[in-house]
């Protein structure tokens, strides 16, 4: 078990010497942005509790994954892996737990450390003959895919909304809005292999505005239900929620901008940074994405053979 | 047609394909054989585009990724993309958008399952079917009988002939001799990167014995089996 600690830590120093740096530099500069994120949203919404906690479940089910947790079982043994998985868990709640307890929310960052051991002992071992069904089966694969990973999380989001309009809380329908559009941008967050890339019958610039035309539709789509609820409840605040549609948009073509700018690598800390940034200036989004799409243009062309 | 020139590729200081020429016309299936490490699949991406290389490759169809159907020998699949999604994808990248999935799903396959939870054979199939749907003027099948049944096997080699009548290109690479001297109209054999020699079918039978006989040399005999 130790060994294999050993080997998670050689593996993430070396993901954050690719990155450029040095790893304990990477772990000082992650922190600091966790902090300043964490500040940001506790500043910005009463729920940014909610979404401190659902950040964590959304990264401790990665780990839960069935390959990955198969071959746990197979090379330590149940009872190892068990353990295995919970000291996971609670790794990655431990920056989770330490906002809220900072926060003084004691009770949230129980119940967080309660999830993460019980969500590490649950094993997904069901072989689903029959898959999740979802809206995006016409064009694979990003939202076709990623739908099917967070399905659970649009039923919560448009519960939220529900409540929102019920108890007149506009803030928590501006969240329950932002919910699904953080959640599509997890779509893209990973570089996807270079044939599927390479398959594309595109030049770079029209494979990059389909990637963003299908994008926009879809999230819309997703959006929908609580885009219109909230025009409908709040038509004061017509301006403000289109604004937050907008935003929403523009950081989804920066994050798939930012993908195919660092293809076919990881977006890493640079691109990370900038996207930090645009989070707190929103604005500086009118350069940025000029900025990934003409780097992006610029990757793709070997593989989609454009000699222009 | 495709016509390779000089075609070297560098992997560092290691130099992985040496000078290859070859020329595949239409109509004709031509077979990649060599060891492991040979360069095939080298080979293979620099066809396809997938990698840099220095020398010529010509088609007369142009761009040449565009109108080829590559079957690699691992296919990927995303985790949770269905049989169905993976062939709409692939038929979609190149333009194909209304294509009747179910009536040309020859290998009877659950288009509704996950492709991730196929066998490796089914997999193999899965991949077949969406370049063949994709409608090519060339196809590369790399290792394309590898882990697939007899009577997929036997459907293939149908394919594959088929695709020689269409007047396409058809270039494989197989471990299994008797697979490609079924099909092919010549074979090129490759040995650490270099073109060692070219045959047509007439001298298949001599070419598989002389395979045999470097490979397997006094190996065999110095197992010293009792």
């Amino acid at each position: 078990m130790k060994n294999y600690f050993n080997l998670l830590l050689v593996l993430t120093n070396r993901k954050i010497k690719k990155a450029g740096l040095y790893p304990g530099l990477g772990y000082l500069l992650g922190l600091a942005v966790f902090i300043l994120l964490g500040e940001y949203l506790f500043q910005k919404t009463s729920f940014a509790k909610y979404l401190v906690i659902l950040s964590c479940l959304s990264f401790q089910f990665q780990l839960s994954e069935k390959n990955r947790t198969d071959f746990l079982q197979s090379t330590f043994g149940d009872k190892t892996k068990n353990k295995i998985r919970i000291l996971e868990n609670l790794m990655v709640s431990i920056p989770f737990v330490s906002i809220l307890l900072y926060k003084s929310l004691i009770i949230e960052a129980g119940i967080l450390v309660l999830c993460s051991i019980s969500f590490a002992l649950v094993t997904f071992h069901a072989h689903f003959n029959l898959s999740i069904p979802t809206p995006f089966s016409k064009r694979p694969f990003e939202f076709s895919t990623g739908f099917r990973r967070t399905f659970y999380l649009f039923p919560v989001a448009y519960a939220l909304a529900f409540i929102a309009i019920n108890v007149d809380n506009f803030n928590l329908g501006v969240f329950s809005f932002l919910l699904v559009f953080l959640t599509t941008l997890g779509f893209y967050s990973k570089p996807e292999q270079e044939y599927y890339v390479w398959v594309h019958a595109e030049t770079p610039r029209m494979f990059l505005k389909n990637k963003i035309l299908h994008a926009s539709k879809n999230a819309t789509f997703l959006t929908a239900p609580i885009l219109i609820s909230m025009l409908i409840f709040y038509p004061s605040e017509v301006a403000l929620i289109s604004g937050f549609f907008l935003v929403g948009l523009l950081f989804l073509w920066t994050i798939i901008l930012g993908k195919y700018s660092a293809y076919p690598g990881e977006m890493n800390l640079p691109e990370g940074m900038i996207v930090a940034f645009s989070l707190f200036f929103p604005p500086l989004l009118l350069t940025v994405i000029p900025f990934f799409y003409l780097k992006s243009v610029n990757k793709l062309k070997f593989l989609l053979n454009d000699k222009n | 047609m495709i016509k390779i020139k000089e075609l070297s590729k560098l992997f560092g200081n290691k130099e992985v394909l040496k000078n290859l020429s070859m020329e595949f016309s239409k109509g004709n299936i031509y077979g990649i054989v060599g060891e492991n490490g040979a360069g095939k699949t080298t080979l293979f991406r620099c066809i396809a585009g997938l990698e840099s290389y220095s020398g010529e490759i010509i088609s007369d169809v142009k761009p040449l990724k565009n109108h080829l159907g590559l079957l690699l020998t691992e296919p990927f699949f995303f985790s949770m993309i269905t049989g169905r999604e993976y062939i709409r994808l692939l038929c979609n990248a190149r333009g194909k958008t209304n294509v009747d999935i179910d009536n040309k799903n020859i290998f009877d396959l659950p288009l509704d399952q996950y492709a991730s939870t196929y066998s490796t054979g089914m997999k193999k199939k899965l991949a077949i079917t969406a370049i063949l749907l994709q409608e090519n003027e060339y196809f590369i099948l790399d290792e394309p009988f590898n882990g697939i049944d007899i009577q997929s096997n036997i459907i293939l080699t149908e394919i594959i002939l088929k695709l020689k009548e269409l007047n396409k290109i058809v270039i494989i690479s197989s471990h299994i001799f008797s697979t490609l001297s079924d099909t092919c109209d010549e074979i090129h054999l490759l040995r650490k990167g270099e073109q060692i020699k070219s045959v047509n079918k007439t001298g298949f039978k001599d070419l598989e014995q002389e395979m045999k006989e470097i490979t397997i040399g006094n190996l065999i005999k110095n197992l010293d089996l009792k």
